[in-house]
Order: structure tokens, then C-alpha cells, then sequence
């Protein structure tokens, strides 16, 4: 049995379902990233497992103790989870020790025990010589860091973050994803990680949860989900692909409108008549010419960049479609020129849906 | 999406949830706070005075009696003579405060924001001292320099221009204010962006800035507008001589003996319903457009350098200053301490006369004195608890229906203090409750006025307190009470003794409903002071007036500067 458990869970807002009957379970000591667009129910999902939102139907479970149904909904208070809020939340008027020791404080420990585990979990965070600023003295990234403490010292049961990264600048946000995995390596609590950043879930999460429309489209491991996408919505979320869609002519074959098959190892396709099928930018290769009878097809180049490490290509073909491909910088085709795209099997992934 | 599961009532299951028998509780306090006095106001409108039945004659009386017709004719004219001439006095006088290199316009600013405080009604006798036209001081120079006959006037305060320049001196502040804070805002890269495309100075001026700030300007004269049409103290003091009512003084002489109580109610409702209109008007013009530029990124306002009209700007910020602030203090300060009001100032006609009849011999002002202070505090702190609670309700807790508590506790604004005091009156001056004569009937009035005004600061500064702060501590583990009282409150502290300060300068100084409310034994300062300026006392009602300015400021200092009460480290809340 998975520690956390959310089954059949169902959000409404007056007449607007939110959340429609979601399911997820997450093992002891994982950090699973919800991962989707805005207005997905992510952050409407996290607030349910803390307990700040209750359910119209469906259970979360902890530990297998009903924490919220549609009865009843145990208070944020009394769950032993904490969060980072997108905010940071930071109390202005309590010192960085004083924010971090409140937590304690709650369980009534004692003066010295207190003292001990802030200090330490200060330490773990770089913030010692902080701890008598007050948050508005701190930096974003200094920010970030107290309320990664705050949250951390009180040892939850499991750790909530609603997209704790989307208020700073980028190189601070790379540098705070590493360090939220470190810490999570370090202290291995459960952690429901919410954001919208697919590069951030990938650098954090064990588990990535994509969500869409109430739902999750799916959950797997960041090499699964990018990988091996099992519906159109996943494929263009996570990474840039290209998606054709054609008729099926076989188990694992589509034949797409500008008159060529394509043969997908993996991924399997919906039982009518149509198909769909993702190739990653990058997995197309080009050549002026043909280099295979079946998964190619020939195009014009309408645009091409130099970027550096790389070739970013548009490429037209018949049927009306364009093909966008990155090239090492060796391939260099100019523009207006015909040129043959090649759609390798194995990097052709069939989606259901 | 945060934004409605923020607003969500969350469920509870083990503690009592103590938010819907609050809700009901406060529901039901401010439906008798607001809908009651109206209640009765709309019952006595139909009933005759004469025999209790049912009747229309009371309305009829508002078309055909002249008196009440000319009462409300004087009455608009007067607030709309106002509003022009306090928007043409502030708008200029904002302009070079806040946009020009005017020297000392901090100053200034500090100053005109400061004459807030003064009740109008003072400021009224303040001019009855100056500008009377046989012992104002005014007068009494102009004579004594040119060696006049005593017949010559060369102003007369009991006039109706006389009324509307007294009142616009108190009521400009509040045009002033928003047009000054507008012209704050407008981003100066808007003004650049015109310059850019060739406008020069003026143009940009006439063009960009003007219709940017407009408005506010607008806004700000309709509360001028508001306020005088609703004020009693100022038209009682110098309409009254004058011999003219206006429509507040109307009402309030319908309920001197015999008292014609269907009439006033009749006659206040016309009152409310402009009072309504016009508020409306007001919301209407700041609502549209998002002229508002608030919190655009951008440098501060441009200044413009006044070369030589330096002089000339000081002079006309001078002489408003002069006539708003300090003639009328100069007098009031100089009556409190010498004989007579147009005593030559010397050592020899300075006097505590007055301060020791005000504060020793005359029975009734040791009483006023604490009664006022007493219903000051009682309020302020009333209303600060009921609009915290209400705040609270309405922006952290959306139980169904709490938009109309919101509603609720902000409708007073449009019921004008003379309409109050008619609604309070009928609906607590009757055997059931027995309330006339007792202080409790004006702690009801005072709370209903004050209301607004607290709920308004106090919805803004939740407003200004994320709720993620609150859900921060719940997650930790606080509950809500304990969430409240670590968290919220510590964050609130500085507004809710903003509020508080607020409403008791706001409750020392009220006349419109106390008017009609206050008996022998529970006067307050404001009416001795119209008490005694029927029997001509100027010397003592300067000395109270003195006494309840001191208090004011006294009040608003001790909340900017004790560091237990307001000035604590900022809340840099997000």
C-alpha cells in the first residue's frame, strides 16, 4: 500500500469540476511532481492533500488513515504536513529563527531541543548567519531557502510545494532545483512537488504526474514521460515534438497525408482508424537524400538557424505540414533547398490517444 | 485557480467551527444597525403626524411646502456652490504640491492633510469670529484702520455665500488629497511618451495629465459636494442667523416643539436617495477607464520647474493656506485667550477666563468632556472589533452570503448623519427600549456612521496580508484561532489602531446625528459648542474647540509614534 493515497477524488466549484475523479499513489520517501498547464487542478490537488480545500468526493488517504472525503476533511493543522507556498509565506514579523522554530514551537518542545534543530537545519540551508534577519532583509533565493527550512525542521510526514520556484530568476531557479533534490536525497520525506516547469520536474521528481483538465494524462518516471508519452497532450507538453497524424494501416504503421508511412517501435496506437505519432525534434535526421524507403518523406527548407551547438530547421512538406528539426551544426542545408527528413522507428512513438 | 480554492470554506470535523455563529451573530447586529433606523424612517414617512394613520400627506408636503421646497433648493445649491469652489481652490493647489518645485510643499501637504481634523463646525466659528458683521475681527480692522462708521461691513459671514466659502475651506482637503495623490501616479513615462511624440509642456499637460487626473478631481468634489449637503453644524451656526434653512436644518427644526416627526422622516428620505445617487456617481467615475494608473512601474512624477511664477504660486498657496488654516486658527486661539474675541492682542487682554469657566465653573462641559471621551473610545473600539470580524469573514471566509455583511457594514456611508439620527430617533425613542436620553442611543448612532470606515480600512489591510501567510502557519500546525492571533493579528496591528484612531477622532467630533439624539444629560462637546454659540460664548466654545483638536492630534501622534502601538519593524507583506 502506497503511503499517500488520493482515490476517486472530485472538486467542484459550483457548477465547475475541477478535479475529476483523480487517482494517484505515492510510495513512502518519493517526491512526485504535478506537472501541467494553468488550470490544470494541480495546485487545487495539492491544496487537498494539505487539507485546505475539501473534497466533494473520493478519499486522500495517509498512511491509510482517511484524512479528507467528502464527510469529512481532517485541518491542514492536524495533518503533520508542511508546505512552501508559492509566496514563500514568510512571516515579516518573526526573524528568520523565529519562522523556522515556529513549527516547533507548536509541539511544545523544549527551549534547548528547539534551538538545536533550527541551528541545524540552518546550517543544512547556508542560512546561519541569517537567522536574525527578518524576511524582508533577505534576498528571493535567501527567501526560498528559510521557508525550505521552515518547512524541513518540523519533520513532516509529507512535504507539499506549490510551484516554490516560479518567483525567482533563472539562474536561481536552476540552482534551488538541484538543491531541493539534495535535500530531498538528504531527508527523504514525501513530497508532492506542484509546478508547471517541465525541466524543473525533470531535474526534481521520482515521479512526474502530468495533469490536464482535472485529470492526470499520466504518471511515470521523467524518462518514461519523455520517452515513452502515451497521448498527444504529453508528447508536445514534455519536450518539443513534432505530431502527425494519419490514417493506420497497420498495428504499429499511420499513413500520413503527404503520402508516407511511418512505422512506430513503440507506444501503440488507438483501435479506430486514426493515429497519431510523436517524433522528437532532435530525432530526425536530415539528408539531401533519400536514405530509406518507409519513415521518410521529402520537404523544402523554409527556415534554418544557427545556434551555436546546434541547427534549428523548418522543414515544409506535402500534405501542408511543417517539420521542425534540430540538426547537428554539421548538417547545413540553406534555405529554400530540398532536402530528405528521416523518422528513425525507434524514435517514432505511437500514442494512444 | 488559487484564487477560488483560497476563498474555499474549508471544512472542519473534530473543533467547533465558531465562524457561522459569528456570521449570524453579526448578520443579525448590523441588520439592526443599518435596516432598522431606516425601517422606522420609511414607517413614520407614511403615517400622519396628527393621528397615526396611514397617509401620503407627509410626501405631498415635500412639493408643496415652500419651506421644505426652498430648504432643499438652499441646500443643493449650496453643496454644488461648494463642490465648484473647492475643486477650483484644490485642483491648482494640488498641481503644485505635488508637481511643481514649490518650496515647502511637503509642508503643505502635511498641513492641508492636517485640517481634516477640524470639525467644520468649528471652522464655521472660526469665521463667525472673523467675518460677523458687526464684532468679526475682520470687520473691526477694516473699520478701526479706515476710521469707518460702525454701520460698515466689509464681509459678512451670515450669508449664503458667506456659508458656502466657510464650508468649502473644510471640505477642499478632501479634492486636494485625491487629486494630489492622483498626480502622484500618473506614471511619468505617460507624460514622455507625449513629450516624445512632440507635445510640448503645456500641451502634454492639457492633454495627458489633466484628463488622467480628472477623476479624481470629479470624485473629490462629489464628496465635497456630499459633505456640505449633509453637514448640520456649519449651516445651524451661520444659516440660521442668516435667516435660511437649509434641508438638514429643516429636519432638525421639525423636531423642536411640536415635533413633526412623519414630516422629517418624509422630508429625509429625498436626502438619502441623493446621498445615494451621488456616492454612486463617485464610484462610477473612479470605476471607469482604470484611471487608477496604481503601481505602475515607473520613475517619480516629473517636476516642473515654476522659474518666476514661483512667486506667485506661493502667494495664492499662502493665501489659501491664510483662509483655511491660519485666520481660522489664529482666531480661535486668539478667543480662546483673550476677553472678547476683537480684544487688541496685548499682555494686558490675555486671559484664562474661558479655560477656567470651561473647565472649572460651567457644570456642563466636565460632563460633555467625559461623555465624548467615553463614546469616543466605546466606539472606536466597538467599531474596530465588529469591522476586524467582518473583514475577516468577508475576505478569508467565503460562507454563503457574507458579501452581504460586506454590504452591510459599508451601506451607512450613504445615510447621512441627520438621516441616522431621524432613523435612531423613531426606531430607540419609544417605550420598548427607552433609549432616548442615554448615551447608549448615541453609541449606536456613533457606531452605525463609523462603520464604514473601519470595515474599509480593515477589508484593505487583509486584503494586504496574504492569505498564504495564514495557510502557513495551519500547515505547521497552528489552528485558526492560534493562526489569528501568531500571525494575523501581529501583521494587522498597525492598521487596526489606524482604524481605531481614525473612527474616535471621527466620533469627538460629530454634531449631524447627535443633534437630534442627545438630551440634558448626555451632551457632548460638539453640542455644548453649538449650546453655547446660541448664547454667544465664543471664548469658551474656542477653548473646547482647542480641547477636542489637542485630543485628535494627541490621538493620531500617540498611534504614528509609540513603537508597542503602531511603528513597528514594516510588514513587508507580498
Amino acid at each position: 500500500m502506497s503511503f499517500l493515497e488520493l482515490s476517486g477524488v472530485v472538486k467542484k466549484y459550483g457548477a465547475l469540476t475541477v478535479i475529476k475523479d483523480l487517482n494517484l499513489a505515492v510510495d513512502k520517501g518519493k517526491l512526485v511532481c504535478l506537472l501541467g498547464p494553468s488550470g490544470c487542478g494541480k495546485t487545487t490537488t495539492l491544496r487537498l492533500v494539505a487539507g485546505f480545500v475539501s473534497a466533494n468526493g473520493g478519499e486522500v488517504r495517509v498512511g491509510g488513515k482517511v484524512v479528507s472525503s467528502a464527510h469529512s476533511t481532517v485541518p491542514p493543522e492536524g495533518r503533520n504536513m508542511s508546505m512552501i507556498f508559492q509566496s514563500y509565506a514568510l512571516w515579516p514579523h518573526m526573524t528568520v529563527f523565529e519562522n523556522v522554530a515556529y513549527g516547533l514551537r507548536l509541539r511544545r518542545l523544549p527551549a534547548e531541543e528547539i534551538a538545536k534543530r533550527v541551528r541545524a537545519i540552518l546550517a543544512v540551508t547556508k542560512l546561519e548567519p541569517l537567522e536574525t534577519r527578518y524576511p524582508g532583509e533577505l534576498s528571493g533565493g535567501q527567501q526560498q531557502r528559510v521557508s525550505l527550512a521552515r518547512a524541513l525542521v518540523v519533520k513532516p510526514e509529507i512535504l507539499l510545494l506549490d510551484e516554490p520556484l516560479s518567483n525567482l530568476d533563472a539562474n536561481l531557479r536552476e540552482e534551488m532545483r538541484f538543491e531541493i533534490r539534495r535535500l530531498h536525497d538528504e531527508f527523504r520525506y514525501t513530497t508532492v512537488y506542484v509546478t508547471h516547469d517541465q525541466s524543473e520536474a525533470m531535474t526534481t521528481a521520482d515521479i512526474i504526474v502530468v495533469m490536464n483538465n482535472g485529470r492526470i494524462e499520466q504518471a511515470g518516471s521523467p524518462e518514461d514521460i519523455y520517452a515513452r508519452p502515451e497521448t498527444e497532450f504529453v508528447a508536445r507538453f514534455i519536450g518539443g515534438t513534432n505530431i502527425f497524424t494519419g490514417k493506420k494501416v497497420a498495428e504499429d504503421t499511420v499513413l500520413c497525408p503527404g503520402d508516407f508511412t511511418l512505422r512506430c517501435a513503440s507506444g501503440s496506437l488507438p483501435a479506430n482508424g486514426q493515429g497519431a505519432v510523436s517524433v522528437r525534434h532532435h530525432d530526425i535526421t536530415l539528408s539531401p537524400q533519400r536514405m530509406s524507403e518507409t519513415n521518410s518523406v521529402a520537404g523544402k527548407v523554409e527556415r534554418q538557424i544557427y545556434l551555436g551547438s546546434h541547427r534549428d530547421y523548418l522543414v515544409h512538406i506535402p500534405g501542408g505540414e511543417t517539420v521542425r528539426a534540430v540538426a547537428p551544426v554539421n548538417v547545413e542545408m540553406s534555405t529554400g533547398s530540398d532536402v530528405w527528413l528521416h523518422f528513425p522507428p525507434e524514435h517514432c512513438r505511437a500514442l494512444a490517444q | 485557480m488559487t484564487d477560488i480554492a483560497m476563498t474555499t470554506w474549508e471544512g472542519r470535523r473534530r473543533s467547533v467551527d465558531l465562524s457561522i455563529p459569528t456570521f449570524v451573530l453579526l448578520a443579525l447586529l448590523l441588520s439592526v444597525l443599518v435596516i432598522l433606523p431606516l425601517f422606522w424612517i420609511i414607517y413614520y414617512a407614511f403615517r400622519s403626524d396628527a393621528n397615526g394613520a396611514f397617509t401620503f400627506a407627509n410626501f405631498a408636503a415635500l412639493v408643496t411646502d415652500p419651506t421644505l421646497l426652498r430648504a432643499y433648493g438652499l441646500a443643493v445649491g449650496m453643496a454644488f456652490a461648494v463642490g465648484v469652489l473647492s475643486c477650483a481652490i484644490a485642483t491648482p493647489m494640488a498641481w503644485l504640491v505635488a508637481r511643481t518645485d514649490l518650496p515647502g510643499r511637503k509642508f503643505i501637504r502635511v498641513l492641508v492633510t492636517a485640517s481634516f481634523v477640524t470639525p467644520p463646525f468649528l471652522g464655521a466659528i472660526a469665521y463667525e469670529i472673523l467675518a460677523a458683521p458687526n464684532s468679526g475681527i475682520i470687520n473691526v480692522l477694516y473699520r478701526k484702520i479706515f476710521g469707518l462708521d460702525p454701520a460698515v461691513v466689509l464681509v459678512n459671514i451670515y450669508t449664503m455665500s458667506g456659508l458656502v466659502f466657510a464650508i468649502a475651506c473644510f471640505t477642499f482637503p478632501y479634492v486636494f488629497t485625491l487629486v494630489a495623490n492622483a498626480l502622484d501616479k500618473v506614471p511619468s513615462d505617460l507624460e514622455d511618451a507625449s513629450a516624445i511624440l512632440g507635445g510640448k509642456a503645456l500641451t502634454t499637460l492639457r492633454r495627458v495629465t489633466f484628463p488622467l487626473v480628472l477623476p479624481a478631481m470629479l470624485a473629490g468634489t462629489l464628496i465635497a459636494i456630499l459633505q456640505s449637503l449633509t453637514m448640520f453644524g456649519s449651516p445651524a451656526i451661520l444659516a440660521l442667523p442668516a435667516g435660511f434653512h437649509v434641508i438638514t436644518t429643516k429636519i432638525w427644526s421639525l423636531f423642536q416643539f411640536p415635533p413633526q416627526l412623519g414630516l422629517a422622516a418624509a422630508s429625509a428620505i429625498p436626502l438619502l436617495i441623493i446621498t445615494v445617487i451621488l456616492l454612486r456617481a463617485q464610484k462610477m467615475v473612479l470605476g471607469r477607464k482604470g484611471y487608477t494608473v496604481l503601481g505602475g512601474k515607473s520613475g517619480s512624477p516629473r517636476i516642473v520647474k515654476l522659474g518666476k511664477w514661483k512667486w506667485a504660486a506661493g502667494l495664492f498657496v499662502l493665501a489659501v493656506l491664510s483662509m483655511t488654516i491660519i485666520l481660522p486658527y489664529g482666531a480661535i486661539f486668539k478667543t480662546a485667550f483673550t476677553n472678547t474675541a476683537s480684544d487688541p492682542l496685548n499682555l494686558q487682554t490675555i486671559t484664562l477666563k474661558h479655560w477656567n469657566f470651561v473647565l472649572f465653573e460651567f457644570s456642563a462641559t466636565q460632563l460633555a468632556l467625559r461623555n465624548t471621551f467615553l463614546l469616543g473610545i466605546l466606539t472606536a473600539t466597538g467599531v474596530t472589533i465588529v469591522a476586524l470580524v467582518t473583514a475577516y469573514l468577508v475576505t478569508r471566509r467565503s460562507i454563503p452570503g457574507s458579501n452581504y455583511l460586506g454590504l452591510l457594514a459599508t451601506a451607512p456611508i450613504a445615510i447621512p448623519g441627520i438621516v441616522l439620527g431621524v432613523g435612531l430617533f423613531l426606531s430607540y425613542a419609544n417605550p420598548t427600549f427607552q433609549l432616548y436620553g442615554t448615551i447608549w442611543i448615541l453609541l449606536i448612532a456613533f457606531m452605525t456612521i463609523e462603520l464604514p470606515a473601519g470595515y474599509q480600512q480593515m477589508s484593505s489591510s487583509f486584503a494586504g496580508v496574504h492569505p498564504e501567510l495564514e495557510e502557513a502557519g495551519r500547515i505547521m500546525g497552528a489552528s485558526r484561532l492560534r493562526t489569528l492571533w501568531d500571525i494575523t493579528t501581529p501583521l494587522l496591528r498597525t492598521s487596526v489602531i489606524a482604524a481605531w484612531c481614525f473612527v474616535f477622532v471621527g466620533t469627538i467630533r460629530e454634531l449631524s446625528a447627535t443633534i437630534l439624539l442627545t438630551t440634558a444629560n448626555t451632551k457632548l462637546v460638539s453640542v455644548i459648542i453649538y449650546d453655547l454659540n446660541e448664547s454667544g460664548d465664543l471664548g469658551a466654545i474656542c477653548v473646547l474647540g482647542i480641547i477636542l483638536l489637542i485630543a485628535s492630534f494627541a490621538v493620531v501622534y500617540v498611534a504614528n509614534n509609540v513603537p508597542v502601538l503602531g511603528r513597528s519593524r514594516e510588514p513587508q507583506t507580498t
